[in-house]
């Protein structure tokens, strides 16, 4: 039998890129035993729009969005195993940090922070992959 | 709970000129498949009737290399249908919306969760796109 494959429906209407920005993305993907949560960025989850702001309130902001798509896909952020954040400043990682210690119970996830252009003048993109 | 120990193999592409791992000499594989998950490297827009880079515009770049993972994929049993993350890296952000309009002529319904951002690529490419799939 194949492992099942499922686009999980997002739980408020900001928080879905296909319809918020004409992306053609899902924001979480079940596959088997694993969920893929798609590349966020800072976004109000009502409505959809952009959140412009510090570095470490646009972190806030995604990882408060994260732990909605995952509960809503019946996950909860001590069931990730791996994250990757993207930033548009390394020298902003301390600040990073500073956020995640106050979402992630221990043992925390596994990470990797790098370097990038991001799109829409986003300063941080995370994106995770998380038991389902 | 019982505890199995998942198979690990390396996939390979049906056109050989699309190995490039295996023409350039790298220490890597195309793919790997573990258990019912695939896991493929990151693919590049190589033509794969001469092996070549394909340097042309962008969208010509990302429909090349999203052509050359569903090559990658149904070799391995699987098919863009079983995508279930895809990252895509460009050279240049502001290709974001070009990427898109050709993406989704590959990934029409319940596309995957998706990553994309830029940064420095190899050989001058405009893309590389890499993803994890599920086998049929």
């Amino acid at each position: 039998m194949s492992l099942p494959r499922q686009v999980m429906a997002s739980p408020l209407p900001g928080l879905d890129a296909r319809r918020g920005f004409d992306r053609q993305m899902s924001m979480v993907v079940r596959g088997g035993e694993f969920l893929f949560v798609a590349g966020l960025t800072a976004v109000d989850p009502n409505t959809g729009e952009r959140i412009r702001g510090t570095t470490m309130s646009e972190t806030h902001q995604i990882l408060a969005n994260l732990r909605l798509l995952l509960e809503a896909a019946g996950s909860s952020l001590d069931r990730v195993v791996k994250v990757n954040v993207l930033l548009q400043s390394m020298l902003e990682a301390p600040n990073v940090n500073e956020v995640f210690a106050g979402f992630f119970p221990e043992p925390p996830p596994a990470r990797t922070v790098c370097g990038a252009c991001l799109p829409d003048g986003a300063r941080v993109m995370i994106e995770c992959t998380a038991l389902a | 709970m019982m505890t199995l120990k998942l198979a690990r193999s390396a996939i390979q592409p049906k056109n050989p000129l699309l190995n490039v791992s295996r023409s350039a000499n790298l220490p890597h594989v195309p793919g790997i498949r573990v258990g019912d998950y695939l896991f493929l490297s990151g693919m590049g827009p190589i033509d794969p009737r001469t092996g070549g880079r394909n340097h042309g515009p962008i969208a010509e770049q990302i429909r090349a290399t999203l052509n050359n993972v569903k090559h990658l994929l149904e070799s391995a049993g699987s098919s863009l249908e079983r995508v279930v993350r895809v990252h895509v890296v460009l050279a240049d952000i502001a290709h974001l919306d070009e990427m898109d309009r050709v993406y989704r002529e590959f990934f029409p319904v319940d596309p995957p969760a998706r990553t994309a951002w830029s940064m420095q690529l190899r050989f001058g490419n405009g893309c590389e796109i890499e993803c994890v799939a599920l086998v049929d």
